[in-house]
């Protein structure tokens, strides 16, 4: 046995690396949870009731005087919204806080609110209001006689001033279910979230049905049969480069190729009776999700590459050693070996394309689809027709609401939601990736 | 045509001196290069393997024993840059000729692996893995002919209640044992066996011995083997290999008492 004179001291080295680590993944932690903190904090805004406040000031004619539902409130100035009688949004009061001469929550203040989105605030009993018959008139103080309302107009009479902190969440709770599970009214103005959350899911498992194959197909080709041909290599670095193009190239390519190309044909072929009003020649579903998989395609490809070529030389020499032919050995043993990639590459296809707006625009998102693209009609699965998204949704919501102070509310509600919907949809894919991890791992323990 | 000559009626015994004389040949090399890109690892070997016979093939590692039995089975086409030149024949048919099926020629030569490699299935779909390749559906037949290859492989009483466990589970000797099984169940005719022992305690090694000694009566043997020992009890015929040649070839008696060549006594005695 050796023995030398010194023994060397652990290492520091690794400690430093593990601070680094742990520091790279806080920070992360602590973005993910500021993104989450804001998201909810924004997109609780237009579900929690205001509080409706009398104000008096003074205006530059005078002292003025109305009822209000406080928006914001700081050390200069206050926001508030006056009811919106006319139209939807914009009724803003903005009042200097040395102009302010009285604020008081008279308890008997409502918040009413219209199918169509609308606000009114007034003072009055809630419950009687609430009994009165739908074919009521209301007969409020401070309702302009020239635009008459109905009882049955109101779909929500609230007492905010007194409601207590728990009041307030499950009205929050259900003004968002209702937000979130509601249909939009097309140009009336009301909002609902659920069609575009359907397309959404609908548009990412139609992708992924379309990507798995063709992306696996593609990688056994380059990794299995192509070898190092002139051929192989330009695809190799088609697809390495491909996964870079900014998404909206896709979407142009995908505008040109099938809607304005394939699309096109198809209803000169099929429907040549509906023209010039296009069935496939328009932005829809299928094209939107051929887009998305022309666009995940490179991630898949490269992801399954990589798990073939994890996949042990012994496993398939000893399946073509027992007369298997290079189809039989991949079909039996390496995709089966595989199988985990294959899920990774899926969750990352997923994860790409749930973000994707930019590209979607051109082949088939629109502000407002009248029907879901997936319904109990025949076909079922509306393939050809135009269809909203989530992340249409938030740009919608964001840039072209009614009401941008409110909108901006439900932009980020809408965004939490995509948010969701995307960590749901790549959540389900790891679950089935570990099972099958697992499975694998009993077979290999 | 040397290859039509080779292949003539009685020319499968073209053995120098008589060694092989009235013996079927399994398999038979002639002036059987090996390149890996462009490196030879296979020079100009001649080599003929007996039908129903064990044969040893030593040599120290890395002289090439591997790639050569790949060339019999031809599991060499599936390296990408490798090249062989030279002939084959397997049971008398060039191996090599441009109407061979492949996965035929496969099921008739079959390969034991120098490591352990069972598919992550059941041990029994392992074994009927190339039954089924081969066409057969039959659950029953499946099932019979399971049992049969595990019961020819020995392992028939340690896993008869473990068909559907994972064959990953079973011990580095088992999995040998089950491979073994695998390649015995589609009958082939010819078994190339890479260092089948390597991962083996002394009692499977024996075991595995008795199986081959066993196989004989229907299987022709080429076996690779470290085990000097090995070789000299279960052999027929040794070849000794160095460098990329076949250097000695004789029965196994001879090449254990009476080496030809010194570098083939230097290497059995350990002084190599
Ligand atoms: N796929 C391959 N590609 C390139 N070179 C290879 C490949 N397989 C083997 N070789 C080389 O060919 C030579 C012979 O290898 P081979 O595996 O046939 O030796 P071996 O006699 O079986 O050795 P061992 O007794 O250690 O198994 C070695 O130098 C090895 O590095
Ligand atoms: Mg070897």
């Amino acid at each position: 046995m050796l023995r030398t004179g010194t023994r060397h001291a652990p290492r520091r080295r690794g400690d430093s690396g593990l601070w680094l680590a742990a520091g790279a993944v806080a920070l992360s932690l602590a973005a993910l949870i500021a993104l989450l903190f804001v998201l909810l904090q924004q997109s609780a805004r237009p579900f929690l009731p205001a509080a409706v406040a009398e104000l008096r000031w003074q205006g530059a004619a005078g002292p003025q005087q109305a009822l209000a539902a406080i928006v914001r409130e700081d050390a200069d100035e206050l926001i508030a919204r006056a009811s919106e009688w006319q139209r939807r949004g914009g009724a803003y009061l903005r009042i200097a806080r040395a102009d302010l001469l009285e604020r008081t929550f008279p308890p008997d203040a409502l918040a009413l609110r219209l199918a169509d989105g609308r606000e009114l605030y007034l003072r009055g009993d809630a419950h009687a209001l609430a009994a009165l018959p739908s074919a009521a008139g209301l007969a409020l103080p401070g309702m302009p006689a020239e635009l008459p309302l109905r009882r049955g107009e109101l779909v929500e009479i609230l007492a905010p001033n007194q409601l207590g902190p728990g009041g307030r969440l499950r009205v929050a709770t259900q003004r968002a279910w209702a937000f979130v599970s509601g249909s939009p009214g097309g140009d009336s103005g009301s909002a609902g979230l659920l069609p575009a959350l359907v397309g959404t899911v609908v548009l990412v498992l139609l992708m992924s049905v379309l990507v798995m194959p063709l992306g696996v197909l593609v990688a056994l080709w380059l990794h299995e049969y192509a070898g190092r041909g002139a051929l192989a290599q330009l695809l190799r670095a088609a697809v390495a480069n491909l996964a870079g193009v900014p998404s909206v190239i896709y979407g142009l390519f995908g505008l040109v190729l099938f809607v304005h190309g394939l699309g096109a044909g198809l209803d000169a072929l099929f429907h040549a009776d509906a023209l010039p009003s296009p069935t496939w020649g328009t932005g829809g579903l299928l094209w939107s999700a051929l887009t998305l998989a022309l666009l995940t395609l490179p991630v898949v490809v490269i992801a399954v590459e990589e798990g073939l070529a994890r996949v042990p030389a012994g496993l398939r020499q000893g399946a073509l050693a027992l007369g298997a032919t290079r189809a039989e050995m991949l079909w039996r043993v390496v995709l089966p070996v595989a199988r985990p990639a294959l899920l990774t590459a899926l969750i990352l296809a997923v994860a790409r394309a749930a973000g994707e707006v930019a590209p979607l625009m051109l082949v088939g998102a629109v502000k407002y689809a009248p029907a879901l693209p997936l319904d109990g009609e025949f076909p079922y699965l509306h393939l050809s027709k135009q269809f909203m998204h989530l992340g249409h949704s938030v740009y919608d919501l964001a840039l072209t609401g009614a009401d941008a102070q409110r909108d901006l509310g439900e932009a980020h509600a809408a965004a939490l939601l995509l948010l969701i919907v995307v960590v749901a949809l790549n959540a389900a894919a790891i679950v089935v990736r570990n099972r099958l991890r697992e499975r694998s791992r009993e077979l290999s323990a | 045509m040397s290859r039509l000559r080779l292949a003539g009626a009685d020319g499968l015994q073209p053995m120098p001196g008589g060694l092989l004389d009235g013996l079927e040949l399994a398999l038979q090399a002639r002036a059987l290069s090996l390149h890996y890109a462009e490196r030879r690892v296979l020079d100009q070997i001649s080599l003929s393997v007996p039908r129903r016979r064990i044969t040893a093939l030593i040599g120290p590692s890395g002289c090439g024993k591997s790639s050569l039995l790949r060339c019999f089975n031809r599991l060499n086409d599936e390296i990408a840059d490798c090249r062989m030149d030279g002939e084959v024949q397997v049971l008398g048919v060039d191996a090599y000729a441009a109407d061979v099926s492949v996965p035929d020629l496969r099921r008739r030569v079959g390969m034991v692996f120098q490591k352990p490699n069972p598919f992550p299935q059941s041990v029994g779909e392992n074994v009927a893995f190339g039954l089924r390749l081969a066409g057969l559906r039959s659950r029953l037949e499946l099932d019979d002919r399971v049992e049969t290859a595990l019961r020819a492989a020995g392992l028939w009483d340690e896993v008869r209640d473990r068909l559907d466990d994972s064959a990953l589970r079973l011990s580095a000797g088992q999995q040998q044992r089950l491979v073994i099984a695998r390649a015995l169940a589609v009958e082939p005719e010819v078994l190339l066996m890479d260092e089948p022992a390597s991962m083996l305690d002394p009692i499977s090694t024996l075991r595995l011995e008795e199986l081959m000694v066993a196989l004989r009566e229907r299987y022709s043997v080429l076996l690779v083997t470290h085990n000097m020992q090995q070789a000299a009890r279960v052999a027929d015929y040794t070849a000794y290999m160095q460098d990329g040649r076949v250097l000695e070839f004789d029965t196994t008696d001879r090449i254990f008492t009476n080496p030809r060549l010194r570098g083939t006594e230097d290497y059995i005695t350990g002084k190599l």
